[in-house]
């Protein structure tokens, strides 16, 4: 037909077979997660000063203020939310931060909520872990 | 009547092993494939993901299994199944552990029954596109016969080149006259066969009838549930039909040296590594290939593979005495 | 010296050719000019540009509603700067004169404001709706200001006046076409699109794209979020060119706001776009492999994406959204040890290009499915106004970054690549050699990063004006029209993506290919109706028309 002259693809396919594969089993392997991912944030309820500017600025409407033992503080729904940290910016005492914790997925709604009242634990695993 | 030849139609070698054998013919292509893709391809159900086959079929019995209002009902539900069952017995007719299915050696001929019982199974294949009523199965349907009338014509051509060495149709004694492997002593028409083979397994380049992207799924378009799965089970046996046949007509059948008895045994397993190591090459053209459209299938086979075939077999018939010489074999 | 004389000379040329028809002009940045004429007079205005400048094409028309007129812009590039020719019609009787007849490639614009804002266009070929439903009602015009969604009523959605698959309709000439409708769901397109191809055997006669089954709503829901917020909104236009349309928001009020960003953000904000181009490309030619069917290049490329999404994740945070520029430069800083890091991996796909070349220049399949195949002219190319590498692979010379430099452009090494033959196979080698650009442009980036703050804090409220900004963005130049009326909300945010410029060269790219050939095609075309169909919010479920406003849906959310 024509010059069938690809050898470059031949032996790339052909060599691939011997090598490790790019792809691993995610539940069983975890990747290595870079320390600036955007994961759930962390409250800390004893900075907060009850201002409302997190719920004011966030884009998606995604924070709402409920009163707990008389004060007013953030809950965060995180099905709504996008990560994209204004709250964490914007706070004026740092009552939210950051975090790597991605592992969010779950069956029920109820706990795809970032609450106030939990004394909040790093790596706290949401329902269905 | 034979008592044993239940056993040997429904268990070894018949339906329950070339089922397994089927099942893990389907892992084994697409863990070639994923592999030369440098991915890992199934590895979750079973050590391996051997499972894996099998659940796609428990998973597709279970869904729901939908006729379309305008699809021809009887053809509609008919046709897989017996796409299916030609393939398998088509399989039956072959020397799987020295002697076939039915305990005979096969009949003077028996090759050219095979491949006309396959022409049978495409042609019910093509009956499932057509009766589906939607444009894409149509397309599909059409396309599949277009091209294997067309490639069918190079495939026999190229199959008469170890029928003539060998001096005969049946394909026990072209197995078994095969002490140094056709694939070998011709190399021409054995790379015809797999290329028309490719092209009857609908597989890349020549992969026009499903080609997923432009016309959905092909023939297979409004199969679902149980429906499904048999075209599915169709569309694997006839990958492990294909390997099969060359198998038994390039690579030697089922025989090779036997080291202890039982001898059905070991005609077993050199059988299934042989299949597996055809499977493994049509996997390796079908993974460096891009696909072709319609019109240079057609033409790419009217002007250079059928005249191909004819130029190798008469290259075949020329050297056949030589190659008889070699061979040290009367005729 | 010389860019403030070529605004000048712009304005000076048009006011000498139309007199009196001139309201009023202006220049208030460099390369951006605004002349404001009499209703009747703006055929005669954009003849007259095109007359003094041959090679002018129009970016886009947008529509404002302004409470007791409506005023239509129409943004031209003319080669050397951006001009805007905008009129002012009465709102109770929106008639305005087409300008198809000397613009061919403004036909979709025209649509677009007919369709969301009830502008009439005299004398228009097809003037029907671009992207709400047909059974959307008469008089709803969404982006009117006064438009209440409640007010609009129920929709039924009745069948479209649409011809089913497969059927055949005998034309005039005597011979018999059959339609084959592909979409909107289909495995060919990535994103939900109709077309209606018009095929005589297995050869394509004609296509009709339909538009807007993506619309979401954003121009009209950015009038109700801050500017800082809206840069989120934004970026949600496209998942596959957000930082594009970051930059181009960012920039745009920037200019309003009359804010210069440290040097460092400029640096940075270039990084992650050349970041957000190299994964684009990669991730269209592996499908560009997928459409012609071959699988093994689709997942050897994808392989080599993965390591640009890993270094975008450790710069930004995130694998394919960035949320990197806001108003005002960068969120996050680049530290000296990534800067290593990134000019490592990014020397190993300068590599794999090699191979990726060679493959596409000698594979003989690949060569047998792409070229010579959806060929477009460069005199099409410049009359339909396609940007891009679309206009690239035809010859014609349209790259934002080269000729309405932003960002740190100005200073960067680069070559814009052009290929004259205009098939699908020079749009692909277009693609996969800018890939090489964007990497040379990085590693300049990261060895002459200026220090300094990467970041300043901005006020809220921007005042009155308006600006435009354009980019590069992986499919071609985008644009961003931002006005502002003095309050943290902005007045009017329009947006023009590339791909709704390119769209209309498809059917001259298709005429007389086979139909395996359209995937192909449309691949090399490179859609992205995400970015396209952006307007306002339809919902359509069981065929009944939900609307839900903002409450709504939380409350919905919350209790389910």
């Amino acid at each position: 037909m024509r010059r069938i002259k690809m050898p470059q693809m031949i032996v790339e396919i052909a060599s691939a077979v011997f090598k490790k594969p790019f792809t691993f089993q995610y539940p069983f392997t975890k990747p290595k997660v870079p320390e600036g991912l955007r994961g759930r944030q962390i409250f800390h309820p004893e900075r907060c000063i009850s201002c409302g500017l997190c719920a004011r600025d966030c884009p998606a409407e995604a924070i709402e203020m409920v009163e707990v033992s008389g004060k007013k503080m953030p809950l965060i729904h995180l099905d709504s939310c996008i990560f994209c940290y204004i709250c964490v910016e914007n706070c004026p005492r740092n009552a939210l931060t950051e975090s790597t914790f991605y592992e969010l997925a779950s069956t029920n709604k109820e706990s795809l909520a970032l609450r106030p009242e939990k004394p909040e634990s790093e790596g706290e695993a949401t329902e269905g872990e | 009547m034979n008592p044993n030849i239940f056993f040997r139609i429904l268990v070894f070698p018949g339906f329950l092993f070339l089922f397994v054998l089927i099942l893990f013919c389907d892992w084994f292509e697409r863990k070639i494939m994923a592999r030369m893709q440098n991915r890992m391809g199934p590895s979750y159900t079973g050590p391996f993901g051997i499972l894996q086959p099998l659940a796609d079929y428990i998973k597709l019995l279970t869904k729901e299994d939908i006729i379309p209002h305008h699809a021809r009902q009887f053809l509609f539900s008919l046709t897989p199944i017996i796409s299916f069952s030609i393939f398998m017995l088509s399989i039956f007719c072959f020397p799987l552990d020295g002697i076939n299915v039915f305990s005979n050696y096969g009949f003077e001929g028996d090759l050219l029954f095979v491949l006309a019982l396959v022409t049978f199974a495409h042609f019910f294949l093509f009956l499932s596109g057509w009766s589906s009523s939607n444009p894409y199965s149509g397309i599909g349907a059409v396309r599949i016969l277009m091209q294997f009338i067309g490639y069918d014509i190079p495939l026999i051509i190229s199959a008469i080149g170890p029928a003539f060495l060998a001096g005969s149709l049946s394909l026990a004694k072209i197995a078994s006259m095969q002490t140094i492997p056709f694939a070998l002593l011709t190399p021409w028409t054995f790379i015809l066969f797999l290329v028309a083979l490719q092209a009857e397994l609908e597989e890349d380049p020549f992969d026009v009838p499903h080609a997923e992207t432009e016309i959905v799924a092909g023939y297979g378009t409004e199969f679902s549930g149980r429906k499904l799965a048999f075209i599915r089970l169709a569309k694997d046996t006839q990958i492990v039909f294909g390997a099969v046949l060359t198998a038994t007509l390039f690579l030697g059948g089922p025989y090779g040296p036997v080291f202890s008895a039982p001898p059905s045994l070991w005609f077993t397993i050199y059988f299934v590594l042989k299949v597996l190591f055809v499977i493994a090459l049509l996997e390796f053209v079908e993974a460096i290939c891009a696909r072709l459209r319609i019109d240079h299938v057609v033409r790419g086979n009217w002007r250079m593979i059928t005249p191909a075939a004819l130029l190798s077999v008469i290259l075949t018939v020329l050297s056949a005495p030589y190659i008889r010489l070699f061979m040290g074999a009367p005729i | 010296m010389k860019e403030i004389a070529i605004e000048e000379e712009i304005i000076g040329t048009l006011e000498g050719m139309l007199g009196e028809s001139v309201l009023g002009s202006k220049s208030p940045r460099p390369r951006r000019v605004y002349i404001h004429v009499k209703p009747a007079a703006h055929k005669r205005a954009i003849s007259a540009l095109l007359q003094a400048f041959p090679s002018t094409i129009i970016s886009t028309i947008t529509g404002i509603d302004l409470g007791e007129t409506i005023e239509i812009n129409y943004h031209f590039w003319c080669g050397k700067a951006e001009v805007t020719i905008r009129t002012n019609l009465s709102k109770s009787k929106p008639e305005i004169e087409t300008i198809t007849d000397i613009v061919p490639g403004a036909s979709l614009y025209e649509r677009e404001v007919h369709d969301l804002l009830g502008v009439k266009f005299a004398n228009h070929p097809n003037l029907t709706r671009l992207l709400l439903p047909e059974s959307w009602p008469e008089n709803s015009y969404p982006l009117r200001k006064d438009w209440n969604p409640k007010q609009t009523g129920e929709i039924h959605d009745s069948s479209e006046k649409t011809l089913t698959i497969g059927e055949t309709r005998t034309e005039s000439n005597g011979g018999s076409l059959v339609n084959v409708i592909v979409g909107p769901q289909h495995p060919a397109l990535h994103e939900p699109e109709r077309f209606l191809f018009k095929l005589d055997g297995e050869v394509v006669v004609d296509v009709e794209p339909r538009l807007g089954y993506a619309h979401r709503g954003i121009e009209k829901a950015a009038e109700h979020l801050m500017f800082f917020q809206d840069v989120h909104l934004v970026e949600r236009v496209c998942g596959i060119c957000n930082v594009a349309h970051t930059t181009c928001f960012c920039q745009a009020v920037e200019a309003l706001g009359e804010i210069e960003i440290p040097s460092r953000a400029k640096y940075l904000r270039t990084i992650v776009h050349e970041f957000n181009r190299i994964h684009s490309h990669l991730l269209l030619l592996g499908i560009a492999g997928l459409e012609i069917g071959f699988e093994s290049l689709f997942q050897y490329l994808w392989r080599d994406r993965e390591t640009v999404l890993d270094l975008t994740e450790k710069l930004t945070g995130n694998r394919v959204m960035a949320e990197y520029s806001t108003i005002g430069g960068v969120r996050r800083d680049l530290t000296p040890i990534l800067g290593d890091e990134i000019k490592k991996k990014l020397q190993k796909i300068r590599d794999r290009l090699s191979f990726y070349k060679e493959v596409f220049q000698s594979d003989p399949t690949i060569e047998l499915r792409t070229k010579g195949i959806g060929v477009l002219s460069e005199e099409k190319a410049l009359k339909l106004c396609v940007v891009g590498p679309v206009a690239r692979g035809s010859g014609v010379k349209s790259d934002v970054r080269k000729h309405d430099p932003y960002a740190a452009y100005e200073d960067a090494p680069f070559k814009e690549i052009l290929y004259k033959d205009g098939d699908s196979w020079s749009r692909f080698m277009v693609r996969l050699e800018e890939v090489g650009e964007s990497i040379e442009i990085i590693t300049w980036a990261v060895d002459n990063i200026p220090s300094g703050p990467y970041r300043i804090r901005v006020p809220r409220r921007m005042p009155r004006g308006e600006s435009l900004s354009r980019v590069e963005a992986p499919r071609g130049e985008l644009i961003h029209y931002v006005k502002g009326n003095g309050t943290a909300y902005p007045e009017r945010v329009k947006i023009r993506s590339p791909t709704l410029a390119n769209i209309i060269s498809f059917r001259e790219m298709i005429r007389g290919c086979y139909v395996a050939d359209i995937p192909a095609v449309l691949a090399s075309l490179d859609p992205c109706f995400s970015c396209t169909d952006r307007m306002v919010f339809v919902d359509e479920k069981n065929g009944r028309r939900w609307i839900w406003s903002m409450n709504d849906l939380k409350a919905r959310r919350r209790d389910s």
